[in-house]
């Protein structure tokens, strides 16, 4: 039995959103901490692959947030500024 | 404006609040910050009726019920081994339920509506907001400020405002597993009854351990709604260090696994998502579930029973919030006196005392080996039980050999064994 694996980009995707541009509701803190965070456990531990590392830094895109609130309890340096987005924006689930 | 009752949150607990206090004629401001009642939302797929009977009786009338789960499967998986207990009724069982969350959500909306509680979606509440002398008197979204008698805060699990007003400390990994979940849906009904062996309106509930967590707590569950599955996996936050796979792959790994790649085929993806949920129960409740002017309810406060294979979130929310309900109906005032009245209900009925007795399941699930163990040796014990060679082994033959294979001790095995069936 083979099937086709869906990428973490195909599959959200499948999503409805409303992406508030001029206001992400996740912001990282001090990004020079991250460059001296060991083992970046936002890089895999965040369901929707927000957090990518590039070089030293971490990139952080908001923009497929499932807003599970994962990556503020599980960084080690308390570095996330993690917000409920506002009036209606982020995910929309409707089958869940 | 001044609202009787603000409730943050149009989640079970809030809704259930909300029902019970505009039925009885209290001036009821709902709050949400979806889109839709819901919309925020997710959860594994299935709801225990036994309590609902008790706090919210309507729902047997007209509620959406997808199927009522008739099948109860727990499955110990590995890379090339299974072993699957299964628990069926035959008769037309109604005592759990699978439904998405965002159509039952929307049901008790209307309920509560047509009492007349006023619910304003696309609203985030920033802040509970106290007087000079601390107490409760209302809530802020941006600009705005909402005042009311009492403020109900089921904003569920992430609880911001609470942590923002100082009541809880931040969530400590330790406190909740996160769950990723895809809806995966078939052509047509027939397809996925026939697929997973259903009758019409039967539900099968299947928690699979071992495998879909890398051995580490938690495990995999799927639920079949009418025509689609809920597929997820559930990992302790404590646990990131040793997790190999990224969160975001977790279910696709459990979707392509052979055991249950041959179940969905053909099924596409309808919607992923990811969510928090309390695993400690008790053990992350708040220091009070009541303050001068507010009460807490559901998720925010720690009301989910977890017992590895059973979860229990929607009835213990709706039923938390029907008890705030209550307590606000009996106070005199809003001062956390009167409301105290409210931990005494949690405490008469069966949300504090069930909690309670559970208290101990949190450390044992989240025991590294206890899963690990379970799933390697019992499925290879099995497999050495049920392959005929030069041998026909024994049961405890079987066992023997499985255990010099895998290296852990039937003994080992026996005590935590034991361990599950005190506490689980």
């Amino acid at each position: 039995m083979s099937l086709k694996y869906f990428t973490i980009e195909e599959r959200l995707n499948a999503n409805a959103w409303d992406v508030d541009v001029h206001r992400p509701h996740i912001k990282i803190k001090d990004p020079e901490r991250c460059k001296k965070c060991e083992k970046k456990p936002c890089t895999y531990m965040c369901p929707a692959k927000c957090y990518v590392q590039q070089g030293d830094y971490i990139v952080l895109s908001t923009e497929a947030c499932v807003e599970c609130g994962t990556c503020r309890v599980v960084c080690p340096h308390g570095n996330i500024e993690w917000n409920y987005p506002r009036s209606g924006m982020g995910i929309w689930y409707r089958f869940t | 404006m001044k609202y009787d009752v603000v409730v943050v949150g149009a989640g079970p607990a809030g809704l259930a609040a909300a029902y019970k206090l505009a039925s009885a004629g209290f001036k009821v401001l709902v709050l949400e910050r979806g889109r839709e009642p819901g919309a925020k939302e997710l959860y594994g797929g299935r709801i225990y009726a036994y309590w609902l009977d008790r706090f919210l009786p309507e729902f047997r009338k007209d509620a959406p019920v997808d199927r009522w789960v008739r099948k109860e499967r727990v499955t110990l998986l590995t890379e090339n081994k299974a072993l699957t207990v299964e628990s069926a009724v035959l008769e037309k069982e109604r005592s759990s339920f699978v439904v998405p969350l965002v159509s039952f959500v929307s049901w008790m909306a209307k309920l509560a509506q047509n009492t007349g509680a006023k619910i304003v979606t696309e609203v985030t509440v920033d802040a509970l907001v106290r007087d000079e002398k601390g107490r409760f008197v209302g809530v802020q979204s941006g600009s705005d400020m909402v005042q009311a008698d009492f403020i109900i805060d089921a904003e569920g699990v992430n609880r911001l405002l609470l942590e923002r007003a100082g009541i809880v400390k931040k969530l400590e990994p330790h406190y909740v597993a996160v769950g990723v979940k895809e809806v995966l849906k078939f052509e047509n009904k027939k397809v996925l009854e026939e697929r997973l062996g259903l009758d019409e309106d039967e539900g099968l509930a299947w928690a699979i351990a071992g495998y879909p967590t890398e051995y580490l707590p938690g495990g995999g569950f799927i639920y079949t709604y009418k025509d689609s599955l809920a597929l997820g996996v559930v990992v302790y936050l404590k646990n990131w260090e040793k997790l190999r796979t990224p969160v975001y792959d977790l279910v696709e790994r459990l979707r392509l696994h052979p055991y249950i790649a041959s179940l969905v085929k053909g099924a596409t993806l309808q919607e992923y998502g990811g969510h928090m949920t309390p695993v400690a129960g008790i053990n992350m409740a708040p220091p009070r579930f009541y303050y001068d002017g507010l009460l807490i309810a559901g998720d925010a406060a720690g009301f989910l029973l977890h017992t590895g294979v059973l979860i229990r979130g929607v009835d213990f929310a709706i039923a938390s919030g029907v008890l705030a309900a209550e307590a606000i109906k009996e106070a005199k005032s809003p001062s956390a006196e009167d409301l105290s009245v409210y931990e005494k209900k949690l405490r008469t009925s069966f949300i504090l005392p069930q909690l309670e007795k559970f208290r101990g399941a949190d450390k044992l699930l989240g025991d590294e080996a206890l899963f690990k163990d379970l799933a390697v040796f019992s499925t290879e014990a099995a497999y050495r039980y049920f392959n005929i060679d030069d041998e026909h082994r024994t049961l405890l033959e079987a066992a023997r050999e499985a255990s010099k294979k895998t290296g852990i001790s039937i003994l080992k095995i026996m005590i935590n064994m034991l361990r599950a069936v005190r506490s689980l």
